[in-house]
């Protein structure tokens, strides 16, 4: 038993849900903005990474984790609405480029902000938990706390997310407003508010995120640090189809256990090499999604 | 009741209504009859505010309907089925039902009751998703999900689209109690004028956005000329 | 009407020979008298053959060639006149028209974007990097060629599932490759040389008949600098000539037919898939020869500057000067020679600290800035503008002929 828990196969697959975690809630926020506006949120990293920057940066730096983490949830919340009120709105029922120069636009502007404000250089937060591994009889077992806490938290957010969908009034307003915005009225939602909370919802989906992958000793806080992130994101969201949050979360999660087998076998940089061939290929054998159901669209 | 007082609508260069006034009284149901194009839909989309009128008003008992938003025009007591049902397959049977009880009040197991008592086979599939059922199961989910935040006017696009003579007669019958028990507004578009007129107490027919009779249903009904002309009754 | 054409032939070629013969008698030495009055001659011809109708309707292939000659003239008259900084921003603002051309083509012809042409400029780059190491004495239009068919090759590979991708996917897809760009020359590192990237084993300067032609007297002509940026503008112009055939051909409408409509395309009988994988191997091409003259401009290559900031960058130039237009393509390119000179300026004006994080971050903000602004309120950027300005100004001044 050991010796199992210890193996490199093992120990894989749980590194590999560590970081697939973090696809996972990436591409969840991702689906939760295309459903409700067929638009691809490019600037979904940038933004989370911002509100990290507001819960982290500005407070003090002796300041509880949880409070920043909290603060910078709220910051998520503020962000993703205003910009949905104040730009996203603006980009309803124009081509489909628009959306996609506006969102690159303001990646670039938030991200060349963060740097101006709090330099590029990394900054490490002061993570509650250790990134050491724990051992068992004296062999290091490929598990972390701070693996175990980003693992349980993205649960607990998943949890909550598909819980306020699936069995609160607000959730049942949110899929109808995406679903059929036109009957949605008819029905006393008011839809243009269900769009602003979905970019809230998102963002600050993004903002826990962003907090995790910071929070990862290594890697510290910086402006451009969910790119990468981003990226592995969306090509969960798009391989697991964008208009299915379950597909989104699960393909992020094997997408997770795929890269780290990928870098223990062969190396580090072939990673995104896979990736990209996985997502071409799954785009071209499924262009909507491995999990998206074909059949039974709107009438 | 529902007061429509010289309303004009234009989509761009196309008008689709022109001054157009008639009331529908409380307690009863007025049949909106017409060809293909003489702008049935658009006067219901914009009693429900999803289409803003160019002049004239639109008013419930003393309220002013025009310029005011679709949500609000619900929570008014306003009830739309739109053309073509907008029944939402991807929910459940129940879920559809949840979403029209938003805006109202009271205990929403009582309500769901209700309305299973009142379509049997609603019940039976509450948990099956709207996609999976009938035309005519969709057209009766639509209805229920409705009438379960209890409107007093219910605004009906073409009911009876694609469904068989006799389920369309179950229908208008039903419709019909309804608005007797409940004491609703019912304003009744209709391709289908001989079901439609058969149930109604007052007709307006409509020719290109323009109204070319406004009388008792019996009166439009027994109008030969309406009947060939407008109506396409010929028997 | 023959009159009209042979009085403006008179009037456009007496006015060139007045400004050659004056620009001849200014002019310090015989060599550059002789080189300036061919530069005045070619302008002047040029321009007066295409500001006639006829030549425009009858001939067109001949009229593009017209104006990309009047460009490329126009460009290396301002070569002459600026200093050795200038002149190496003009040579990368020229090689970024090029690429401008490209992704401008792309979305002008299928309506598609693509968020990764800074790595296809990569492969460009690197391309003529590592193909000098091994091969010094390649001619340097051979290396062009070469490193322009290395873009269109993985523009290709890219291109494949662009037939069955719209835009949100695409460009999704192009990002994950220019995000993934580092990596893929990181495991290429024995070839690329890794963080550092490739040195030029000789730098390209200019020929020496150049220099024993003008003497001593004009040696600021023949720098290397103002070398590079006409080698940098001459191919620039080909880029331009080409681009403005494909934009007017039967491929270029036919694809601005799939643009705007999928179906009517379909039974027209254009092949929607190859469409779009044409435009998309082109866009690439395009960017890659515009990062092998970068690799010849700054004779090194060096990963970072094909991060994934240089696609964003690329893609606000485009929309700033006009997206999916060959004017707007040149103004962008225009815009990017100017920027840092104007972007030190304005830190030097605003009294930043020129090494300071608000400094280094000023051209993200602004051009980022610009892109939303611009998207929002003219989406189709200055030529946009431009041509509405122009369409007004006639309109409001009626020409008094009936037609
Ligand atoms: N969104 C729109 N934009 C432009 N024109 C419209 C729009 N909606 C309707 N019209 C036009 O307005 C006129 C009235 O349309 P409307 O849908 O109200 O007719 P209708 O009486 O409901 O017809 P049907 O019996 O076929 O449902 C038609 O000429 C139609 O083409
Ligand atoms: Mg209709």
């Amino acid at each position: 038993m050991d010796a199992f828990l210890t193996s490199r196969n093992v120990s894989d697959v749980l590194g590999g849900l560590a970081s697939g975690v973090i696809y996972a809630l990436v591409a969840l926020s991702l689906v939760l903005i295309w459903r409700s506006t067929r638009m691809l949120n490019f600037a979904q990293g940038a933004m989370a990474v911002f509100a990290t920057y507001i819960g982290f940066a500005i407070l003090a730096p002796s300041t509880n984790y949880w409070v920043s983490m909290a603060v910078a949830i709220v910051a998520g919340l503020v962000l993703g609405g205003a910009t949905e009120r104040v730009l996203v709105r603006r980009l309803y029922g124009k081509p489909e480029i628009n959306p996609i120069v506006a969102m690159v636009g303001l990646l670039l502007v938030l991200e060349s902000v963060a740097a101006a404000i709090w330099s590029t250089s990394s900054r490490p937060l002061a993570t509650p938990f250790s990134i050491v591994d724990w051992q068992l009889n004296h062999k290091p077992m490929a598990l972390s706390p701070f693996a175990v806490y980003e693992i349980v938290t993205s649960l607990v957010v998943m949890a909550i997310v598909a819980a306020l969908f699936q069995y609160t009034k607000l959730g049942l307003q949110l899929r109808a407003a995406a679903l059929a915005p036109e009957v949605s009225r008819l029905l006393g939602v008011r839809v243009s508010r269900m769009l602003t909370i979905g970019w809230m919802l998102s963002t600050a989906v993004g903002a826990v995120t962003a907090v995790l992958v910071a929070s990862n000793f290594f890697t510290g806080l910086t402006p451009s640090g969910m790119d990468g992130v981003f990226a592995f994101g969306f090509i969960a969201a798009a391989i697991g189809g964008l208009d299915s949050p379950v597909g989104a979360m699960v393909s992020g999660l094997a997408l997770g256990v795929v890269f780290q087998f990928v870098g223990d076998y062969v190396n580090s940089n072939a990673i995104i090499l896979v990736a990209l061939g996985m997502l071409i290929v799954s785009l071209m054998v499924r262009p909507s999604g491995v999990f998206t159901r074909s059949a039974q669209r709107r009438v | 009741m529902i007061v429509v007082d010289d309303l004009s609508v234009s989509y761009g260069a196309v008008r689709a209504l022109q001054s157009v006034s008639f009331e529908a009284p409380s307690g009863e149901i007025t049949a909106v009859l017409g060809a293909n194009g003489a702008g049935k839909t658009t006067l219901l989309r914009t009693i429900s505010g999803l289409v803003a009128p160019l002049s004239g008003t639109v008013r419930k008992d003393d309220e002013v309907l025009t310029g005011r938003k679709t949500e609000d025009i619900v929570r008014l007591g306003v009830a739309h089925v739109p053309e073509g049902r907008g029944v939402i397959a991807e929910f459940t049977v129940e879920e559809n039902l949840r979403l029209g009880f938003m805006i109202a009040q009271g205990s929403l197991p009582d309500a769901l009751a209700e309305q299973y008592e009142m379509f049997p086979v609603l019940g039976e599939r509450r948990r099956q998703a709207a996609a999976t059922l009938s035309g005519g199961e969709r057209q009766m989910l639509a209805m229920a999900r409705a009438l379960i935040a209890r409107p007093s006017v219910l605004l009906l696009d073409e009911p009876s689209l694609g469904l068989a003579p006799l389920v369309t007669a179950q229908l208008m019958q039903q419709i019909r109690d309804l608005c007797a028990k409940e004491s609703l507004t019912v304003v009744l578009v209709e391709q289908n004028a001989s079901s439609a007129l058969r149930i109604a107490q007052r007709a307006v027919v409509l020719r290109v956005g323009v109204v070319v009779a406004n009388d008792s249903a019996v009166a439009v009904r027994d109008d030969e000329n309406l009947r060939q002309y407008y109506l396409g009754m010929v028997e | 009407m023959e009159r009209i054409v042979g009085s403006r032939l008179s009037v456009g070629l007496s006015v060139t020979a007045v400004v050659a013969v004056i620009v001849v008698v200014l002019s310090s030495s015989t060599r550059l008298a002789v080189a300036l009055a061919l530069g005045v001659a070619v302008l002047g011809v040029g321009a007066t053959f295409v500001s006639l109708t006829a030549v425009r309707r009858d001939h067109p292939v001949a009229t593009r060639a017209l104006i990309s000659v009047i460009v490329i003239d126009l460009a290396i008259f301002l070569t002459f006149r600026v200093s050795a900084t200038s002149n190496s921003n003009v040579a990368i603002g020229a090689a970024m028209a090029i690429v401008l051309l490209g992704l401008s083509f792309l979305t002008g012809s299928s309506g598609q974007i693509s968020l990764g042409n800074g790595a296809f400029m990569g492969v460009g780059a690197f391309t003529v990097g590592i193909w000098a190491e091994h091969h010094p004495t390649t001619p340097l239009v051979a290396v062009l060629v070469l490193a322009t068919l290395a873009g269109a090759l993985v523009g290709l590979v890219l291109g494949i599932p662009a037939t069955r991708l719209r835009g949100p996917y695409l460009a999704g897809m192009t990002l994950a490759f220019a995000v993934a760009f580092g990596a893929i020359l990181n495991m290429f590192s024995s070839w690329t040389g890794g963080d550092s990237g490739l040195q030029l084993p000789t730098a390209v300067v200019a020929p020496h008949w150049l220099a024993s032609f003008f003497g001593p007297t004009a040696s600021s002509l023949t720098t290397s600098s103002a070398w590079l940026a006409d080698i940098s503008i001459v191919v620039t112009g080909v880029a331009l000539f080409l681009m403005a055939n494909l934009f007017a051909s039967r491929i270029g409408r036919a694809m601005r037919l799939v643009r705007d409509n999928d179906v009517a395309a379909e039974l027209v009988g254009v092949s929607l898939p190859r469409a779009r994988v044409i435009a998309f191997t082109v866009s690439a091409a395009y960017a890659a020869l515009g990062g092998a003259l970068w690799t010849l401009i700054n004779n090194s290559v060096s990963p970072s500057t094909y991060s994934f900031v240089l696609s964003i960058t690329i893609l606000s130039l485009v929309v700033i000067g006009g997206i999916g237009t060959i004017p707007g393509a040149i103004m962008g390119g225009i815009i990017y020679a100017f920027s840092t000179g104007a972007i030190s300026w304005l830190t030097a004006h605003l009294g930043l600290n020129p090494q300071g994080n608000v400094a280094s971050q000023l051209d993200g903000i602004i051009f980022g800035g610009l892109l939303v602004i611009t998207i929002l309120f003219a989406p189709l950027g200055i030529a946009g503008l431009v041509r509405h300005g122009w369409r007004w100004w006639r309109r409001a001044r009626p020409t008094g002929i009936v037609q």
